[in-house]
């Protein structure tokens, strides 16, 4: 059943757009914008959830978008007041619906109550109960329409049979119950509306015939004159007689369902069924006789009857025409469908991915090729020499390309944020700006995917630990409402989002206390004023005395280190005690490809990021110290660098003098430098990063490995991590 | 034989376009009415399947301007819709709807209500 996980997959893509949506019309209408525009918007989405979610057989989601939509239905048509109240139940319920997506998508299950409170609160509503008033009383009628979901039935049934008109064949009606005797008699006048919705009565006979033998006649005695014929008009009454053993009068009227109200009709059932062979000019007869009592509005039937000569009896309706296979028509032009009105198409992210791996290693046989030119081969083939640059630069503009591809700018998560804030504000009794900038920052996709948890995290705790009660903050003179700034921007090869706040900073003593208490950090361990700022991402950490509903989901800051880890990014915090906290979140553009420089230790080659190195320096010029703890450092235009000898740190005892060695500076999470020491530096290139932890583990001061062009292994160091791991050895 | 959809929700769109070209039908996409409008004025179909719900025109409007315009007036109108209650139907028919599916559908009911309303 591929075919229905395609449909679902399609399904969750939407919900997750559609989702965002009502989240931006939510935040609008609670800022007060309440026009029709939004709640149309916002039903639309609800209702189009709500459709994809019946053909699944979600029933859950099914049930409560159901019940939120008849809501959002009286609000729209001002039978509710949409007050503050509905909206803030209105956006709850937003969440609920986004919890039933969630379950669904992963096949998770909600308890059966789920939202039934909220549910309630909306028949409570609809029955015109005041917004605050939480009676639960019966659901109102409209919450009874039962919701049957039919599962999709696919792929068809490899014969034509099932597609051919089957009235029996019809999976929303019963098993037709025989009928007692088999002959009806049904007489339709049809009403100039019929023809104005695109009914005819040809059409009606075909269906009727797929029942039973049908014999129909029309009555022209109204026929005006050809001159008087309008294109429109109703100039005939039809009676057809049915012939089935099996048809019920459900079935006939099911044929006439599209045309109930645009026609009268009568339907009879004859006490006897007359000889096949007799039926026609029987039938002629019959209606006198077996429905002279029937209660005709408008015309008498029975002097029509007696008056008219049945015209040509509309033979029509041979089985080969009903049962005709749809496919005989249309099956020439299959697959030759025309796209209308559309400007992009959607993709699945596995081909995208597919079309980055092998751009990757396109880069690595590019990266191989030039590699292999040495001196003597560019001298003598210098076209060739020209061609593999312009192959170079080609490759590299693939590459953004696609990287391209799968960038897409951060407001579909920081857009999640405003409504986030506001809750915050509401439930600590804080005041707090949001302030957004540089939403249209864009980012990998995969990377947007991980990062709306961490975001949360880190703007539940700005709120809740940063910002200040709006009496505090006013005697510490500063306004009563506090900001928060959540930001992003482009770094060279990083993506920095930042979250802001004006609070009271980390309150270090208490920080440090708590740290020292749950034995994050040593009786005797000294730690910087930043040092102490970043135990708040630490393991086992959390400032809050009692886990507050806001920050205190059962998870600390660790969470945020450790998912904006694995996805190549770093944390760094820092804060000034009264003025404000800020975090920055330091990202790869992109997870696939890094502008490495490729060094060589103990002549094994490693890459390190181009993005983190400052500069390079010989180790015969530099100046290298040592500080009474013993540790080596490099003194740089008067600052001092902690040193890290890859060959001692990694274990690898190397034979290159030390004079001739080389120091990679580089610049780790909060503009700290910390000095590399490696045998030789080869030069820069472009690696496909393959993880190390899927193959092996996760290994400190290493962040992942690479294929260089000439097949060999290469490890990255992961700068952050050593600097990191100093930090611990010297602090120990 | 063509028909042309019209949904605003893509997973409604594929389901059609897949249901409708395994029973060998053409379908042409539109995701709003006013985008309906603008297939019919290039492309001659034999049956509109459309959505009410949708934004910049919806299905009602769409059925109203279709109808509005001489050379349409024949042409079957379906409404799909998951309003179980008649009120959006008989909207649908007053703007001049043909008949109309009630969402989710099964394909063969889909295709069977096809046939009722295409010769």
């Amino acid at each position: 059943m591929s075919d229905l996980d395609d449909f679902k997959a399609t399904y969750f893509d939407e919900c997750s757009e559609l989702l965002n949506e009502l989240e931006e019309q939510f935040q609008a209408i609670e800022e007060g914008e309440r026009g029709a525009d939004r709640l149309n918007a916002v039903f639309r989405a609800i209702h189009s959830i709500k459709g994809g979610a019946g053909a699944f057989g979600f029933t859950g989601l099914v049930g409560f978008a159901h019940a939120f939509e008849t809501l959002l239905d009286y609000v729209r048509d001002g039978r509710i007041e949409l007050v503050d109240e509905v909206v803030a139940l209105c956006i709850r319920a937003n969440d609920i619906v986004a919890d039933f997506v969630a379950a669904a998508r992963s096949g998770e299950t909600l308890p059966s109550d789920y939202g039934a409170e909220e549910k309630a609160r909306f028949d409570a509503l609809c029955r015109g109960e005041s917004p605050d008033g939480d009676e639960n009383g019966e659901p109102m009628e409209e919450f009874d329409i039962e919701f049957t979901p039919v599962m999709v039935k696919l792929p068809f049934a490899e014969d034509e049979a099932a597609l051919t008109l089957d009235a029996e064949a019809d999976a929303f009606e019963e098993a037709p119950l025989a009928g007692t005797d088999g002959h009806w008699e049904i007489r339709f006048i049809p009403h100039t509306d019929l023809y104005a919705r695109a009914n005819d009565p040809l059409l009606l006979f075909r269906e009727l015939a797929a029942l039973g033998e049908i014999d129909v006649k029309a009555l022209v005695a109204d026929l005006p004159a050809l001159a008087d014929f309008e294109p429109f008009g109703v100039y005939c009454t039809w009676e057809i007689s049915l012939s089935s053993p099996t048809v019920t009068e459900a079935q006939i009227r099911e044929v006439f369902e599209f045309v109930d109200g645009d026609c009268d009709i009568e339907i009879a059932q004859l006490a006897a069924m007359p000889a096949r062979e007799a039926a026609a000019p029987a039938a002629a007869a019959a209606p006198d006789e077996s429905t002279p009592a029937a209660d005709e509005p408008a015309v008498s039937f029975a002097d029509l009857a007696a008056e008219i000569t049945p015209v040509a009896p509309p033979k029509p309706v041979a089985p080969s025409l009903v049962a005709k296979a749809p496919s005989s028509e249309g099956a020439a032009e299959e697959g030759d469908q025309r796209k209308n009105g559309v400007q992009s198409i959607r993709v699945d992210l596995d081909k995208v991915d597919r079309v980055v791996n092998m751009v990757g290693e396109l880069v690595i046989t590019q990266s191989m090729l030039t590699q292999q030119m040495d001196e003597n081969l560019r001298v003598r083939y210098q076209e060739l020499v020209r061609g593999l640059e312009v192959l170079a630069q080609t490759t590299r503009g693939l590459q953004d390309s696609v990287m391209a591809i799968r960038a897409q700018p951060v407001k579909s998560v920081f857009s999640r944020m405003p409504r986030l804030m506001r809750e915050l504000a509401q439930k600590t009794g804080k005041k707090i700006r949001l302030e957004m900038i540089g939403e249209n920052t864009e980012i990998d996709k995969t990377i947007i995917e991980q990062l709306s948890d961490p975001l949360t995290h880190m703007i539940r705790n700005s709120a809740d630990h940063g910002i200040e009660s709006p009496e505090k903050r006013i005697a510490a003179g500063k306004p009563e409402t506090g900001v928060i700034r959540l930001s992003a921007e482009q770094a060279g090869g990083n993506i920095l989002i930042i979250v802001e706040d004006d609070g009271q900073g980390i309150n270090r003593e208490r920080v440090l206390q708590v740290a020292r208490d749950r034995g994050v950090v040593g009786p005797d361990q000294q730690l910087t004023e930043e040092q102490v700022d970043q135990l708040i991402f630490a393991p086992g950490f959390s400032t809050a005395e009692a886990i507050s509903d806001i920050s205190g989901r059962g998870v600390g800051m660790d969470v945020v280190l450790s998912n904006i880890k694995k996805i190549g990014g770093s944390v760094h915090v820092r804060s000034v005690p009264g003025k404000g906290t800020r975090m920055t979140l330091r990202l790869p553009l992109t997870l696939a490809v890094l502008d490495v420089m490729l060094v060589k230790v103990a002549a094994s080659p490693y890459v390190i990021p181009l993005s983190s190195i400052v500069e390079t320096i010989q180790c015969s010029r530099a100046n290298f110290s040592r500080v009474p703890s013993g540790a080596q450092v490099l003194q740089v235009r008067g600052e001092y660098v902690q040193v890290v000898d890859l060959a001692l740190r990694f274990d690898t005892p190397t034979q290159v003098e030390s004079d001739s060695r080389f120091v990679v500076l580089c610049e780790a999470e909060g503009g700290v430098k910390v000095a590399l020491i490696v045998d030789d530096i080869i030069g820069q290139q472009q690696v496909v990063i393959k993880s190390l932890e899927e193959n092996f583990e996760r290994i400190d001061g290493i962040a992942g490995g690479t294929i260089l062009g000439d097949g060999n292994v290469a490890l990255i160091v992961d700068v952050q991590g050593l600097k990191s791991s100093i930090s611990h050895q010297n602090a120990a | 034989m063509r028909v042309l959809t019209i949904d605003d929700s893509r997973t409604i769109l594929a389901m059609l376009h897949h249901t409708l070209t395994k029973a060998g039908f053409e379908v042409l996409q539109a995701e709003d009415g006013q985008q309906g409008l603008d297939v019919l004025k290039s492309e001659d179909v034999d049956v509109v399947i459309t959505d009410i719900n949708m934004p910049i025109m919806d299905g009602i409007e769409f059925i109203r301007n279709v109808r509005a315009t001489g050379h349409h007036q024949s042409l079957p109108i379906l409404i799909l819709t998951t309003e179980t209650s008649q009120e959006k139907r008989d909207q649908g028919r007053a703007a001049g709807g043909t008949g109309w599916i009630v969402k989710p559908f099964d394909p063969e009911k889909l295709i069977s209500v096809i046939h009722r309303v295409v010769h």
